[in-house]
């Protein structure tokens, strides 16, 4: 099937199987491999996107549902001049990342939590990122980089 | 330049956070085919006949491959004792499947979805043969053969005798004695098995790959496919964790012969294979079970004088790394005490289990569980405090191992244990050691809820054991003129996530004193990297360290007397160690030694049954923090996969199948499953043989929650459990408000 969607705020239009989950229409036919499969059952977290702003296991979601609507992968999720933005730099000076499997979906977990609670308790954070697995880290510096971040988007926003 | 004790940002780590790090699994060449296996999916039985010309038959297959391909079909990590795929053969007995996660065939088609449907359609005539999973079982004359060629499903024991075992038992005032019992664990590295091979332009069979050990991966596919190892090449791009179950080889060598049997059809294309989740779990190897039988004596003034312990591995349906995990296990068995009358006899044992191999700890783990659990209940029966009682009996400098040798120097078992007791709320006086924590079970409030404290102590070597000969090889090139423009490090360490390639970048610009930012590093190709050996048994940051080191010292030699560029290769060799005497198991076993300490407050919902981790404090010698940051999420980490192993992680196994078989049903801990706070203490006391004074760390932290969990629980609940982990069923058993199994 037609395939019509906005990915990365880039109109897509591209045919596909009309069974594919949104995981392997973003891996195989888009080549945005930065989107992760660990489970196939909605269990690590690894494939994790926002659709239209919020999070959703894309392995469990077939690419059709995601037709006409928006979806940020992490190659979405930078700085202006494409490097990492602050919550990808907090995840660096945190030690937030290890094998890095995982990160995508934790990064993205994070802006979730940060685009709909600019000033969450750190049992919130710990919440937002339950659905994501890693096996590497130990969650806590994951944990620090994201309430890093909000300390310090709530600061820019007084700024502003 | 000092980038020792920086805690410098992982090289790795833009591309990480940004999705951009390239995993064997991402990797897409032109023309590439995909490549599915068919597993047994049954425990034990012959296979008769393959029949493949209905998966041949089905449009967009190309080639389907069975045993018959293969040119030498057998492989493994010391002893060559798996088919590369079961079914008749000329090997003998390479006709049959051992454990349900067995390969019978493999076809290569033009997508994955095509591969999967044929191989459906593959008919394989199976003989079924009698199934054995319990070791006890398994041991018996008459018990079913796994490998027949061998006269026994016993495949090998190790001895560890020291002192009068008798007479220790004689003097000893109080013996406690017990049967233990530790589970499997699966690793779940995030990333699952995966392979790409393909003819490079040099006309080598490459494979990249996911895994621990290149040279080791290569050898065993050389061997398969009857080549030279020179035509092999294995590449690691970054992989997505390890703990150990990457050391054996998964889908490297049939992902190989694929692309070779292409190339040999004069339709060279490549090759790729993802294991998809089940097949991860059912395809690589566990952690060992182990059941101890043990029996431990200590006279009333606290000293202990006897412990003997018999134990059995269960090795599954191949050897993979068993038997140096066993023996691995013998040391550990008795913890670090000062013992003068020990007996330990290990048994390595098949059964149609899924393989047994190397995870984090390889084999310290199950063992200090039992040299542990034995000592808190010791100190139980002896009415002791068990931190004064530890006092009493850890080693110290210049103390010999119970295996004989002096320990290598730097040994700091006291010294982490009284960190960590301290912060677990223990204090001196004139009366020895106490803790006002322990004791009080109940809460005050909520009467459901037990509290408990518990602690636990452990070393483990770093490096590989018993007389190997360790060494690692690394390449050094230096560019410039009047002064080093760049440095290029050549090495053999994968990045599975524990930072290594940081760390060699911080030591190799620290050793040669120019900024990281002109350290270079060609990583974990075989092609264009000696061995640098495993990453495993805590090894890497000590051993390539210590090669960084004297190399860069040479090398900057040669820099002073003019030579432009630098090209010069070294080898670390460091102490080696000793083979174990048969009859005693006497050796001079190990390089190195990390120690740490745990202590853990629980709360037990005697309801429920729910076990829960309140606080976790846990001190570690690491030597010398190269990357603090990075020593602390490597700690954390490995406290977490420890959390679930004691009280999460259940793998289910009924009559050789798995029925644990995806991280829905396997669970592994989640943030919300520990505690927010972990207490670590990092203690930097050097090791006089490591680099910068560094331990190896990368294993020390997984050795002892367990016993200290357990240890806890006891405190909470008046019941010792023999067994882990302590889900909340099992503890309902324990206290008995369900009904025994």
């Amino acid at each position: 099937m037609i395939f019509d969607l906005i990915v990365n705020e880039e109109p897509i239009h591209t045919e596909a199987p009309a069974d594919i989950s949104l995981l392997h229409f973003l891996r195989d036919h888009l080549k945005l491999t930065g989107t992760k499969e660990g489970c196939n059952v909605g269990e690590c977290g690894a494939c994790s996107v926002l659709l239209d702003g919020k999070l959703v296991n894309s392995c469990l979601i077939l690419a059709a549902q995601a037709n006409g609507r928006r979806v940020v992968t992490i190659e979405g999720i930078h700085a202006e001049d494409g490097g990492p933005n602050d919550l990808q730099q907090a995840f660096i000076e945190y030690g937030a990342v290890q094998c890095g499997f995982c990160i995508p979906g934790m990064v993205l977990a994070g802006e979730a939590l940060l685009n709909s609670n600019i000033n969450p308790t750190r049992a919130e954070i710990r919440e937002a990122i339950a659905g994501n697995l890693c096996r590497c880290t130990g969650y806590q510096q994951i944990v620090d980089a994201i309430q890093a971040t909000a300390l310090k988007r709530q600061e820019k926003g007084r700024r502003d | 330049m000092n980038y020792i004790g920086q805690s410098v940002p992982r090289v790795d780590a833009i591309a990480k956070v940004k999705g951009e790090a390239v995993f064997a699994s991402d990797m897409v060449m032109p023309g590439q085919t995909y490549l599915k296996m068919l597993m047994a999916h049954r425990p034990h039985a012959i296979v008769r006949r393959v029949d493949t010309s209905k998966a041949e038959a089905l449009s967009g297959v190309i080639t389907v491959l069975t045993s018959v391909d293969v040119p030498n079909n057998e492989f493994g990590y010391y002893t060559y004792d798996q088919p590369v795929l079961c079914g008749p053969s000329s090997k003998l007995y390479a006709d049959r499947v051992r454990f349900i996660g067995d390969r019978v065939a493999a076809v290569v088609a033009e997508t994955e979805e095509i591969a999967a449907e044929a191989c459906h359609l593959i008919e394989v005539d199976y003989e079924d043969l009698p199934v054995v999973c319990d070791v006890e079982e398994a041991m018996k004359p008459d018990a079913p053969r796994i490998h027949p060629d061998l006269d026994s499903n016993v495949f090998s024991h190790h001895k560890l005798y020291n002192g009068d075992i008798e007479e220790g038992f004689r003097q000893a005032d109080v013996i406690v004695e017990s049967v233990l019992n530790t589970p499997a664990q699966e690793h779940a590295f995030l990333q699952t098995e995966s392979g790409l091979s393909y003819m490079d332009e040099e006309g080598r069979l490459a494979v990249v790959t996911t895994g621990q050990w290149g040279v080791k991966d290569r050898k065993q596919i050389a061997h398969a496919l009857d080549l030279a190892e020179d035509q092999v090449r294995v590449i690691y791009p970054m992989t997505g964790g390890a703990f150990g179950g990457r050391e054996d080889i998964s889908v490297q060598i049939i992902v190989a012969l694929a692309a070779l049997k292409l190339h040999k059809m004069g339709n060279p294309r490549p090759v790729k294979v993802v294991w998809n989740r089940e097949e991860s779990i059912i395809g690589h190897c566990k952690r060992h079970p182990f059941r101890f039988f043990t029996r431990w004596g200590a006279t009333k003034d606290g000293k202990i004088v006897a412990a003997e312990v018999k134990m059995l591995a269960d090795g599954g349906a191949y050897k993979f790394t068993t038997s140096i995990v066993a023996s691995n296990a013998v040391i550990n068995s008795l913890g670090p005490y000062e013992i003068p009358n020990v007996k330990v006899d290990a048994y390595d044992i098949y059964t149609n289990t899924v393989p047994r191999g190397a995870f984090r700890g390889f084999g310290g783990p199950q063992a200090v569980y039992c040299a542990e659990q034995m000592v808190n209940k010791l100190a139980a029966a002896l009415n002791m405090d068990p931190v004064e009682l530890r006092m009493r009996n850890l080693a110290k400098e210049g103390s010999l191992q119970t295996i004989g040798a002096p320990y290598p120097p730097g040994v700091t078992i006291r010294e982490v244990t009284e960190a960590c007791a301290r912060e677990a709320g223990w204090q001196t006086s004139s009366i020895g050691w106490t803790n006002d924590r322990t004791g009080n079970k109940v809460n005050p409030v909520n009467t459901n809820l037990r509290r408990g404290v518990g602690l636990a102590c452990a070393h483990k070597n770093v490096g590989f054991s018993y007389g190997y000969p360790e060494n690692c090889t690394i390449g050094i090139d230096l560019y410039g003129q009047t002064e080093i423009e760049k440095a290029v490090i050549h090495h053999g360490a994968s990045e599975v996530g524990m930072g290594a390639h940081t760390v060699i970048t911080q030591m190799a610009a620290d050793a040669l004193g120019i900024p990281m930012e002109k350290i270079e590093l060609v990583s974990t190709d075989t092609a264009r990297v000696k061995d640098s050996g495993s990453v495993s048994a805590s090894r890497m940051t000590f051993f390539i360290g210590n090669a960084i080191k004297e190399g860069a010292e040479k090398a900057l030699e040669l820099w002073a007397h003019e030579e432009r560029p630098v090209h010069l290769e070294h080898t670390y060799w460091p102490h080696q160690t000793t083979a174990p005497d048969p009859e005693t198991g006497q050796c001079d076993p190990n390089v190195s030694y990390g120690y740490t300490a745990q202590a853990v407050e629980v709360l037990v919902d005697m309801e429920t049954g729910q076990v829960k981790i309140e606080k976790i404090h846990c001190a570690i010698d690491v030597g010398k923090a190269i990357n603090p940051q990075q020593v602390t999420g490597q700690i954390e980490g490995g406290l977490v996969q420890s959390v679930g192993y004691a009280v999460m992680e259940n793998f289910v196994e009924k009559d050789g199948q798995v029925l644990t078989r995806n991280l829905s049903t396997y669970l592994v801990p989640t943030v919300l499953d520990i505690p927010d706070v972990m207490n670590i203490k990092v203690l930097e006391i050097p090791d006089p043989r490591g680099p910068w004074g560094a331990r190896g760390l990368g294993e020390v932290m997984n050795m002892c929650l367990a016993p200290a969990v357990s240890a806890a629980v006891h405190d909470a609940t008046g019941i010792w459990f023999d067994h882990f982990p302590l889900i909340p069923e099992e503890i309902l058993i324990g206290i008995n408000k369900l009904p025994k199994k």
